[in-house]
């Protein structure tokens, strides 16, 4: 190429150079989640017996009640990640993207999502390949494929191992699919996400997630070990057989709250079920 | 406005590099520029306007209007019931914020008939109900809630506020944002062909003068210092359900630690099945 050519062409190839391919946004970097809604929930945990807000069925129902929580006291349970459904809609903890380009094209071809808890790194394929069968492994963080809709990044989610919609025992099946929006709004991102799980839900569960970009944000390691926290016969697992869960009604009394609401359910998503209650019950402890 | 950008870009481009180089590798330029997908033209800065400028309604990437339902999935215990005095967990008040929470007296508020003040711009999205969004004309946007039975008027274009006192809504300005690179509402390109469907906007609205109020129904403060900035994203799911996320940013330096993020989302509804207005109440 002579130095006449080179220089004929360089204005257009850096300013094509200079902007993003596909129309995107950028949403790589450190982002700090903020937990602004369901702090106590999303922190420290839910309560027991807590199954509000959730368009669970009976059969969600009676695995839950069957939850007891020194279950995560066995060494199998200890070092569980979260599953990508619940980092998605409900942990808010930090994350950090990065994209992974064709040293080529310099086309995205997946993002990289880590999460600080646990280390878990997800991967999601932008190249438009197909989610597998049925039979391919179930993972925690599943399987995850994303396209842009304009400035927004759209991600499916298939092959979640078994895991849970609430911390304190509410069952997800391995049956689900995750569905998230990662809206990008300057140093802010809301991720949206749907769960559908045709085995515990009988609607839709849609829930949300705040973050804020963080450029002094490191990602540390995570590592895990697991000991004998609790000694037990061997095979052991702790639960509640059903009917026998003495902590149900707990939180409800202590809230003052009706007994019913714990049970969960599509009716108390929507605001007719805040009409049920004439005279809202007068609350006296957090 | 986008044709006179790609037109000035071109231009721009085209000049400089003609002056430097054969006919025939000007003709290859030409080629080569009128081959560039639509989005690498589209994400530079667009010219001026000449002409009148758009309205909001015109300028809409996606249509807002219509009934939409709250899905309570998330703070339903302090959505779905007044939360006891006192109770502001998840809100990073500071500590004066705190002590005006704890002074809270729904009953001084109901004497002094000042039962809307957690039906305020910051909180009105949060309580449980149903909103009725419509386009009052070509550059204000009515969102009506049944809750509360309040109206705020979202003004687009070059609105001047009228002045006079500051209302438990504020006075908001809305934008249709577009983020990133593409006119929103545009054919997302690449190499000439259409991939991933059409590109979308955001409307961002930002909302001052607001008389002080409360965050939560137990009286969880924001003061006359705070601006609200909130960001509207729609979405439609491969089940067909249409949902509206709606990000609220409110910053008020009086009573809280940091910024309080906090999102909301609606169902779209068909119609106005289940629309039950309701006036405020300070309980």
């Amino acid at each position: 190429m002579t130095i006449r050519f080179a220089t004929s062409w360089l204005p257009l190839a850096l300013a094509a150079a200079s902007l993003p391919v596909f129309g995107q946004i950028d949403i790589s970097g450190q982002w700090s989640g903020r937990i602004h809604h369901d702090q106590n929930e999303r922190g420290l945990g839910p309560d027991l017996g807590d199954f509000t807000a959730l368009p669970i069925n009976d059969s969600a129902r009676l695995r839950a009640q069957s939850y007891k929580a020194s279950i995560l006291t066995l060494p199998e349970w200890q070092c569980r990640p979260h599953p990508a459904d619940y980092m998605a809609g409900r942990a808010g903890f930090n994350i950090r993207l990065t994209a992974e380009l064709d040293p080529q094209t310099q086309e995205i071809k997946a993002w990289h999502h880590r999460v600080a808890w646990m280390g878990q790194e997800r991967v999601i394929w932008m190249d438009g390949r197909a989610h597998p069968g049925p039979e391919a492994p179930h993972t925690w963080q599943g399987f995850s494929t994303g396209k842009w809709e304009g400035n927004m990044l759209t991600v499916t989610t298939t092959h979640l191992k078994m895991g849970f919609l609430r911390r304190n025992g509410v069952p997800r099946s391995p049956e689900a699919k995750l569905t998230e929006h990662f809206m990008r709004h300057g140093n802010f991102m809301t991720v949206a996400s749907i769960v559908e799980d045709p085995v515990y839900l009988t609607e839709p569960l849609p829930r949300s997630v705040s973050y804020v970009l963080d450029v002094n944000q490191m990602m540390a390691p995570y590592p895990c070990e697991t000991v004998v926290e609790v000694p037990r016969p061997e095979g052991e697992v702790p639960h509640f057989l059903p009917g026998a869960n003495p902590f149900l009604a707990e939180w409800t009394t202590s809230h003052n709250l009706p007994a019913e609401a714990s049970r969960g359910g599509a009716e108390q998503l929507y605001p007719e079920y805040k009409k049920k209650f004439k005279t809202a019950p007068a609350r006296t402890s957090r | 406005m986008y044709d006179e950008a790609r037109q000035r870009l071109g231009e721009t481009i085209m000049i400089a590099a003609m002056i430097r180089m054969r006919f025939r590798h000007a003709v290859g330029l030409l080629g080569l520029w009128m081959s560039l997908p639509l989005q690498v033209h589209a994400q530079y800065p667009p010219a001026y306007p000449t002409g009148p400028a758009e309205t909001g309604r015109k300028a809409a990437p996606f249509d807002i209007t219509g009934y939409w339902v709250s899905v309570v999935t998330e703070d339903w215990r302090w959505r779905m019931f007044t939360p006891p005095k006192g109770d502001y967990t998840s809100v990073p008040l500071n500590a004066a914020g705190k002590a005006a929470a704890d002074a809270w007296d729904p009953a001084k508020d109901e004497a002094a008939g000042e039962q809307c003040k957690s039906y305020a711009a910051p909180s009105l999205l949060r309580i449980p109900g149903r909103i009725h969004i419509t386009w009052a004309d070509d550059n204000t946007l009515k969102v009506e809630t049944d809750a509360g039975q309040q109206t705020r008027l979202l003004h687009f274009g070059d609105w001047k506020s009228a002045g006079g006192a500051p209302t438990y809504l504020g006075e908001s300005l809305a934008q249709w944002d577009e983020t990133g690179a593409l006119r929103a509402g545009r054919a997302i390109l690449v190499a000439g062909k259409e991939v991933g469907g059409r590109s979308r906007g955001t409307m961002k609205v930002s909302t001052t003068r607001m008389r002080p109020g409360y965050l939560r129904k137990n009286g969880v403060p924001y003061s006359a210092n705070a601006t609200l900035t909130e960001y509207f994203d729609p979405t439609t799911e491969a089940n067909g359900d249409q949902w509206l996320w709606i990000t609220t940013i409110v910053d008020d330096r009086q009573y809280l630690n940091t910024p309080f993020i906090t999102s909301v989302h609606f169902k779209k509804q068909a119609d106005g099945t289940g629309w039950d207005p309701a006036p405020c109440s300070s309980r």
